[in-house]
C-alpha cells in the first residue's frame, strides 16, 4: 500500500481565481487502537478503552465501544457532556467536521475531552493504513465522512477480533456506531454494524434516565452548506442609471439609523421626506455614507420608523444566517405617521474608509476568521481573516472593507493596523481623529519654514502701516487655561452721548500668505479642534498661542472693528482697520463678572467691561425681538487631574453675563464684516447662513411638545422663539431647557458658502435672526474661513492686495465645501471626546443622578443626564428576556406603563449610570432606573442623591 | 569532397549534429529502409503517460525515442475576448529547456519555441477541432481559459510531432471544474465552484489535430526524422491533421523548395498517417483511462 496519498480539491480565491489545491497526505501504520484489550498494538499502559467494558444499556446488553458521528456531536453535545458515556471513540473525522461547522460545539468536545481523559479516545483514522478513505467520484464530502466512519467501525471490529479469539460470544465487545443520520445507519446495518438513533441509545441507558432529558429535539439535517444568498443582487450600472434617468429610481445617501441597525434612511436631494428602508433586504448592503439607488415601494408597503432600539448584539460570529428580522422590525406602527419606504437595488458609490474598532472575541483563538466591531455604530460589524487574533484581541485596530458579497452575513475586510491597547487614552484619542478624520500629524517641515524667526518684534515698517492703538485700554475676555487669546474688547466714552466699543481679531493673515505650504496646511485642516485635554492646532503653536494671541501687556497685530455708537446701542459708525494692540488684561468670563459686579473696582477695565455688558444687553434684546432663537445643548467641563490627566469631576458649563457679552460683540463684528464684504465682493464673500429647516424637521419636536400640552409655533423663528419661552412648567423647571435642546436637534447645519453661489434671499440666518453673517458665536482665530474673511476685508479697506484664488468664487466654494465637513467633524470629534472622558470618569463609579426622558421607544427610554451632558437608553424589554416586568406602550402619548407607573416623555426618573465593563474590549456606559422603582428593573439607589427634589407624587401615581 | 565529420544543422532549428558522408549518402539514397531499421512512413516507439502533475488540470509526458515533452494545462478564469463572446480560448506557451541542448541556453530556444506556440495556435483554429463554446461559462462575462504549457525537455528529433501528440493527451486528460453562475449581483457574475472535486466535464479531444512532419529528401518524403535526417533534408511540411482526416493547418520547414506535385502528394499521405496516429492515440489514452488508477511511473525510470 502506497503511504502517500494526496488530497486534491478545487477553491476559488477571493479574486475569483480557481486554484487547484493539492495536499499530501501521509498514512501511517503505527496508530494504536487504545483498547485495553488489544494484543497487536504496539501501545504504551495509556489504554482508554476498557478490556471488559459493561453496559448499562438495554439496547445493546454485550459490552461495546461507541463511536459517535458528526451530526450528535453537532446536535447532542449536551449529552455528552453527561458521565454517562464510557470506551467512546472520537474519530478524527467527526473532530474535522465539527470544527468546521461548529466551532462553538467542537470547543465544547475539546472541553469534554480533555476532563474526561479516560473515558474518550480519539483515533486518528483519517492517517490510518487501513481507514482512510479517498472520494469517490460523484460522491458528496458528507458521504465520503460518513463512509470513512463506517469503515473505522468495521476496521475496529475485526481488529478487536482477532485478540478476542478466545472469549465467550456474549462476551465480545463490539464497536456500535451513534448517529442521528438515518441514510447513514441503514447503510451501516447493511455493512453489519451495529447502529442506533442516539436518542434511543441515551433512552436505554438505565442507569441515567435523567440523560435523556439533555436530548435536543432531533434535527432535521440541516445544511452547513448554505450558500443561499442572504441579500437580493445589485442591478447593473446600466440599469441603475437608466432607472434613475426615467424616474423609477431615487439616487441618495444612504445613513444607517443609530438606534436600530436594521433601519437607515436615503436622503433624496431635492426630496422634503428622506426615504425609509427597513430590515436586512431592504438594506441590501448599503453602509452608512454610501451614494445608492432606491426603489420605492408601493404606497400600500410605506411603514413608519420603528420604535424600537435594536442593536446587532450577536456576541459571536453566527456564521452567514440572517436571523428572523420580524421580530425585531414588526411593530412598526402601521397607518398614520407613515413615510415613503423603499428599498436599495444597487450602490452607486461605495463611501468605506477605514474603520476603528475591536475585534470580538472569538469562540476558538486560533481560528483566522473573526468578526470586527467598528467604533461607530451605523457601521455594520466586519468580518476579518487574521492569524494574531490573540494579539489584536486587547488591541483598537483599524479595518478596511473589501467587498460584501451576497453571501455573507457581513461585510468582509482585512486588518490593516493596530493602534494601541483598548482603553489607553492615548489610543482612544487617536481613534477619535482618525474616525472622524481630522488631520492630527505634526507640521511638516515646509509648513515650519513659513513661520517669522523668534525672538519676534514688529518692525516700524509694520507699525507705520497700522493703526496705532496700543494707547487704548484693551482687553480680552476667555474661558479659564485659555492661550489662543484671538480677541479682545475695548470700550471708551468719546462724549456722554457716543460711545466707542472696539473689537480686535488677532491677524492671522498677516503671517499665514496666500499659496504657502503654511497656507495649504491651513485649508486642509480647517479647524482647530479642541477636545477635552487637547487642542488640534489648525496652524502651527507658535502662532495659535503666541504670535496670534492677544496676551496682556505684548504688542500684537490685530484687525480691528470700531464702531460708534449712541447709549441705546445704535450704530452710528463703523471701520475696519489693521492695528498694533497691547492688552492690558486677560480676564477669564468668572473674573470680568467680578469685575463687572464688584462696586469697589473703579478702575478704566472694570469701567469698560461694565460699559460693554450694558450695551451688549441691550443689542441682545433687540435681536430677541426680531426672533433669534435661544437654544440649548448641554454642555459640560472636566476637571481634569494634574498628575493623571484623567477627568475627576464635571462642571457643566456655567452661562455667565459676560459669555454672552463676548458673544454679542463677536456677532456683531460678524454682522458689519460680512455686509462691508458683501459690499466690495458681490461674488464671493465667504459667509455663513443657516438655513430655515423644512417643517417635517420638527415633527418630533412638535410631538414632545404636545405630550406637555404645548401648541408649538414654528412657523417662523420668532413665533418659534416666542412658543419656546411660553412653554414652561412651575413643577417641571428643566422640561424648558429640553424642548430647546430637541428643537436644536431640527435645525439645519449651519454652513460657509461663497456668496456667488447662493442667491441673497437664502443668506439669512435662522438661529441667530441676522441678515448676513459670516460665523456664529465661534472665536475668531481658529477656523480657515477666517483667514480668507480676513484676506477679503483687507483688500476690501485697502490694506493689502487680493490675488486669484480669492476671487474666484468656484475655488473658494470648494475651499467652503471643504471647511463646513471638517467643521462638522471637529463638532463630532468633540463630543466623542466628551462621551471618551465620561468614559473615563465614570472607570471607577457609579453614581445615581437626575435624568429626564428625552423619548420613550417601544422597548426602551432615551434619558438625558444634564449633568453629564450624557444621553442613555434603559432597554424595558430585551430579545430573550421575560424576566423584565410587562411595559404597556402607548404610541400615541407615547408613554410606557407598567402596573400604577406611567413614564412619559421630560419625565424626570433617577438613573443610576456606571460603566459597563462585562466586555473588557467594549465598555459602555450602563444606564439603570433607579427612581420610580419598579420591580424587576429599577435598581438599588447607592446613596441618596444630593441636591434632587423627591420624585412628584404624579408621576409614581400614573394618570 | 571530404570525407570528414560535417556539422550540420537541421531545418527545425536544432543543435548541429555530427554526419559523416557516409551516413549521409545513406540518408539520402537508401531504399525505404531507415538507419533504425524503420520503413519511411513508420514513427520511433513512444512512451506516454498522463496525469503526472497532479497540480494541473490535464498533464501528459511524451518521449518520442529521445525527444521528450511535458506539457500541463492550467484552467483559469477571464473574461472572453470581445470578438468572441461566447467562445474560452487556448492558450500555448512552450519553454526550451536548456536541459534539451545547451543552444537553448538564456533566450536561444526562443524562437523555436514560438514558433511551434504560433503553429499550434493555428492549428487550433479551425473550428472543426475543438469546441470552445464548450468553455464558455458565462456569455460575454466568463470563460475558461486553457492555459497549456509545454516544457521540451530533451530534443531527438520530430519536435512539432511530439509535442502536438502530448499537448492532446493532456487535453484529453483536462478536467474542467463544473462551475454555476449562483447569483448576479450588480452585473458580477457570483460563480459557485462545485463542492466536489470529481465533478468535472472534459473536452472532446476526438478532432483535436496531431502534427505530422514530411521531411523531403532526395526524391522521397519520410515521417517522424530522426536529427540526423533532419540535417540531409532541405525541406519539408508540417501538417496538423484532425481526428477526421481533415487538414487543418500546412507550414513548410527548411530552405529547400518543393514541387507542387510533390506537396500534394505529401499532404495526401501527411492526413493519412495523421489519421492513424490520431486513432491510435486515442485507442492508447482510452485504454490508460480505463485501466484506472495505476502506480504513476514518471521520471523514475
Amino acid at each position: 500500500m502506497d503511504m502517500l496519498t494526496s488530497k486534491i480539491f478545487l477553491r476559488k480565491t477571493k479574486r475569483g481565481k480557481v486554484l487547484k489545491v493539492v495536499r499530501e497526505h501521509y498514512l501511517r501504520d503505527d496508530l494504536w487502537c487504545g483498547s485495553d484489550l488489544c494484543k497487536k498494538c504496539n501501545q504504551e499502559n495509556s489504554e482508554v478503552l476498557d478490556d471488559a467494558p459493561l453496559s448499562s444499556s438495554t439496547l445493546c446488553a454485550c459490552p461495546h465501544y461507541v463511536v459517535v458521528d458528526t451530526n450528535v456531536v453537532l446536535h447532542q453535545i449536551d449529552v455528552l457532556e453527561s458521565p454517562a458515556w464510557k470506551n467512546v471513540i472520537v474519530l478524527q473525522t467527526v473532530l474535522e467536521e465539527t470544527r468546521k461547522r461548529s466551532t462553538n460545539n467542537f470547543k465544547k468536545l475539546k472541553e469534554i475531552m480533555a476532563t474526561r481523559k479516560d473515558n474518550f479516545y480519539v483515533f486518528v483514522n483519517e492517517h490510518h493504513k487501513d481507514t482512510y478513505v479517498e472520494r469517490n467520484p460523484g460522491e458528496s464530502a458528507n458521504d465520503r465522512n460518513d463512509r470513512a466512519i463506517r469503515k473505522a467501525c468495521s476496521w475496529y471490529q475485526t481488529h478487536l477480533e482477532e485478540s478476542q479469539q478466545g472469549r465467550d460470544k456474549k462476551k465480545k465487545i463490539q464497536i456500535i456506531l451513534l448517529t442521528q443520520d438515518f441514510k447513514n445507519r441503514e447503510q451501516a446495518l447493511k455493512e453489519g454494524i451495529p447502529a442506533y438513533k442516539v436518542d434511543e441509545y441515551v433512552k436505554s441507558l438505565k442507569d441515567f434516565p435523567d440523560l435523556q432529558e439533555k436530548l435536543a429535539a432531533s434535527h432535521s439535517e440541516d445544511n452547513a452548506e448554505n450558500r443561499e444568498p442572504l441579500f437580493p443582487e445589485h442591478w447593473a450600472p446600466t440599469r441603475i442609471m437608466t432607472g434613475i434617468k426615467s424616474g423609477k429610481l431615487l439616487q441618495g445617501i444612504f445613513h444607517c439609523s443609530r438606534e436600530n441597525f436594521l433601519e437607515g434612511s436615503v436622503s433624496v436631494e431635492g426630496q422634503d421626506k428622506s426615504i425609509l428602508l427597513q430590515g436586512h433586504a431592504s438594506l441590501n448592503r448599503a453602509v452608512d455614507g454610501d451614494i445608492v439607488a432606491v426603489e420605492l415601494l408601493p404606497e400600500d408597503k410605506w411603514t413608519s420608523p420603528s420604535g424600537i432600539v435594536l442593536e446587532d448584539q450577536e456576541d459571536q460570529d453566527p456564521g452567514d444566517q440572517i436571523e428572523k428580522e420580524e421580530a425585531l422590525l414588526s411593530n412598526s406602527a402601521k397607518g398614520k405617521d407613515r413615510q415613503p419606504t423603499g428599498k436599495v437595488v444597487g450602490i452607486i458609490r461605495r463611501k468605506w474608509r477605514q474603520y476603528c474598532g475591536i475585534l470580538l472575541p472569538s469562540v476558538l483563538a486560533e481560528g483566522t476568521r473573526h468578526l470586527f466591531v467598528p467604533a461607530e455604530r451605523k457601521i455594520p460589524k466586519i468580518r476579518i481573516e487574521t492569524r494574531q487574533a490573540a494579539t489584536l484581541s486587547s488591541q483598537k485596530i483599524i479595518v478596511a472593507i473589501d467587498s460584501w458579497p451576497r453571501t455573507s452575513r457581513y461585510p468582509l475586510g482585512h486588518f490593516v493596523r493596530a493602534l494601541g491597547n483598548i482603553g489607553d487614552k492615548d489610543t482612544e484619542n487617536e481613534v477619535l481623529l482618525l474616525e472622524h478624520d481630522v488631520p492630527h500629524h505634526s507640521f511638516p517641515e515646509t509648513v515650519l519654514a513659513c513661520l517669522p524667526s523668534m525672538p519676534w518684534t514688529i518692525s516700524q515698517e509694520e507699525v507705520k502701516r497700522r493703526e496705532d492703538l496700543r494707547n487704548l485700554d484693551i482687553c480680552s475676555v476667555d474661558p479659564p487655561g485659555c492661550t489662543d487669546i484671538d480677541d479682545a474688547l475695548h470700550f471708551r466714552e468719546l462724549s456722554p452721548n457716543l460711545y466707542e466699543i472696539g473689537v480686535h481679531i488677532a491677524d492671522v493673515s498677516h503671517f499665514v500668505r496666500p499659496d504657502t505650504a503654511l497656507d495649504k496646511e491651513a485649508a486642509n485642516r480647517g479647524t482647530t479642534v479642541y477636545l477635552v485635554d487637547r487642542r488640534i492646532d489648525m496652524v502651527p503653536e507658535l502662532l495659535s498661542s503666541n504670535l496670534c494671541s492677544l496676551r496682556p501687556d505684548q504688542e500684537r497685530l490685530a484687525f480691528s472693528v470700531i464702531w460708534e455708537v449712541t447709549p441705546n446701542a445704535e450704530i452710528k459708525k463703523t471701520r475696519f482697520t489693521k492695528s498694533v494692540i497691547r492688552s492690558r488684561r486677560a480676564f477669564t468670563y468668572a473674573e470680568a463678572q467680578c469685575s463687572i459686579d464688584d462696586p469697589l473696582q473703579q478702575n478704566e477695565l472694570a469701567k469698560s467691561l461694565r460699559g460693554l455688558n450694558k450695551l451688549a444687553k441691550i443689542m441682545k434684546k433687540n435681536r430677541m425681538d426680531k426672533g433669534a432663537l435661544q437654544l440649548s445643548s448641554p454642555e459640560i467641563r472636566f476637571e481634569v487631574s494634574t498628575e493623571t490627566n484623567d477627568p475627576i469631576d464635571v462642571i457643566s458649563k456655567p452661562m455667565l453675563d459676560t459669555n454672552s457679552m463676548v458673544e454679542e460683540f463677536m456677532l456683531l463684528a460678524n454682522i458689519s464684516v460680512a455686509e462691508h464684504i458683501f459690499k466690495h465682493f458681490p461674488e464671493c464673500a465667504v459667509l455663513r447662513r443657516h438655513p430655515v429647516p423644512p417643517e417635517s424637521n420638527f415633527e418630533p419636536f412638535l410631538k414632545a411638545g404636545k405630550t406637555q400640552g404645548f401648541t408649538l409655533d414654528v412657523s417662523s423663528n420668532k413665533a418659534l422663539a416666542a412658543s419656546l419661552d411660553a412653554a414652561v412648567k412651575p413643577d417641571n423647571v428643566y422640561m424648558n431647557t429640553m424642548l430647546r435642546i430637541l428643537a436644536t436637534r431640527c435645525m439645519m447645519q449651519a454652513v460657509y458658502f461663497s456668496s456667488g453661489t447662493v442667491a441673497p434671499v437664502d443668506f439669512y440666518h435662522y438661529g441667530l435672526a441676522a441678515p448676513i453673517i459670516l460665523i456664529s458665536h465661534l472665536p475668531f482665530a481658529g477656523l480657515y474661513a477666517d483667514l480668507l474673511v480676513h484676506r477679503l476685508l483687507a483688500v476690501a479697506i485697502g490694506a493689502d492686495v487680493t490675488y486669484a484664488d480669492l476671487l474666484d468664487r468656484k475655488c473658494v466654494q470648494q475651499l467652503c465645501n471643504n471647511l463646513n465637513y471638517r467643521h462638522k467633524m471637529s463638532q463630532y470629534a468633540q463630543r466623542s471626546s466628551v462621551a471618551l472622558h465620561t468614559h473615563l470618569f465614570f472607570r471607577h463609579r457609579v453614581q445615581d443622578e437626575d435624568a429626564y426622558v428625552l423619548s420613550v421607544r417601544q422597548n426602551a427610554l432615551q434619558v438625558l443626564i444634564p449633568k453629564y451632558g450624557l444621553e442613555g437608553s434603559i432597554y424595558l424589554k430585551e430579545k430573550d428576556e421575560d424576566s423584565k416586568p410587562a411595559f404597556i406602550y402607548n404610541p400615541d402619548v407615547p408613554s410606557q406603563t407598567c402596573g400604577n407607573i406611567t413614564i412619559r416623555t421630560f419625565d424626570r426618573i433617577v438613573v443610576q449610570v456606571s460603566l459597563d465593563s462585562k466586555y473588557v474590549q467594549h465598555q459602555k456606559i450602563a444606564v439603570h432606573l433607579v427612581q420610580p422603582q419598579i420591580a424587576g428593573l429599577s435598581v438599588e439607589a447607592i446613596k441618596t442623591v444630593n441636591d434632587s427634589e423627591p420624585i412628584p407624587k404624579k408621576l409614581k401615581a400614573g394618570k | 569532397m571530404s570525407i570528414a565529420p560535417q556539422l550540420l544543422r537541421g531545418p527545425s532549428l536544432m543543435a548541429e549534429i555530427l554526419l559523416s558522408e557516409a551516413e549521409k549518402a545513406f540518408i539520402h539514397h537508401g531504399d525505404d529502409l531507415r538507419c533504425d531499421g524503420r520503413t519511411r512512413l513508420d514513427y520511433r516507439p513512444i512512451i506516454l503517460e498522463t496525469g503526472l502533475v497532479s497540480n494541473a488540470s490535464g498533464s501528459s509526458r511524451l518521449r518520442l525515442a529521445n525527444s521528450d515533452v511535458l506539457v500541463g494545462v492550467k484552467v483559469e478564469l477571464a473574461s472572453p475576448l470581445s470578438e468572441k463572446p461566447l467562445e474560452g480560448r487556448l492558450e500555448f506557451f512552450v519553454d526550451c529547456s536548456a536541459n534539451a541542448t545547451p543552444e537553448f541556453e538564456g533566450r536561444g530556444g526562443e524562437d523555436l519555441a514560438n514558433e511551434i506556440c504560433r503553429f499550434l495556435q493555428m492549428s487550433y483554429m479551425s473550428g472543426d477541432t475543438i469546441n470552445l463554446s464548450e468553455l464558455s461559462v458565462l456569455a460575454g462575462q466568463q470563460c475558461w481559459v486553457l492555459y497549456v504549457d509545454i516544457l521540451i525537455l530533451e530534443c531527438g528529433g520530430n519536435l512539432y510531432d511530439t509535442v502536438s501528440l502530448a499537448v492532446k493527451s493532456a487535453l484529453y486528460t483536462t478536467q474542467i471544474p463544473s462551475i454555476k453562475v449562483a447569483t448576479m449581483d450588480g452585473d458580477q457574475p457570483e460563480l459557485e465552484l462545485s463542492e466536489d472535486p470529481y465533478d468535472t466535464k472534459r473536452l472532446n479531444t476526438q478532432n483535436v489535430p496531431c502534427l505530422v512532419t514530411l521531411m523531403k529528401i532526395g526524391n522521397h518524403y519520410l515521417v517522424d526524422p530522426t536529427p540526423e535526417e533532419e540535417c540531409c533534408s532541405s525541406s519539408g511540411v508540417v501538417v496538423a491533421v484532425s481526428g477526421s482526416k481533415k487538414i487543418t493547418a500546412v507550414r513548410k520547414i527548411g530552405s529547400g523548395s518543393l514541387h507542387p506535385e510533390s506537396l500534394v502528394s505529401m499532404l495526401k499521405t501527411a492526413s493519412e498517417v495523421g489519421a492513424v496516429v490520431n486513432k491510435i492515440l486515442m485507442k492508447k489514452l482510452l485504454e490508460e483511462e480505463t485501466a484506472g488508477k495505476t502506480q504513476k511511473v514518471g521520471f523514475m525510470r
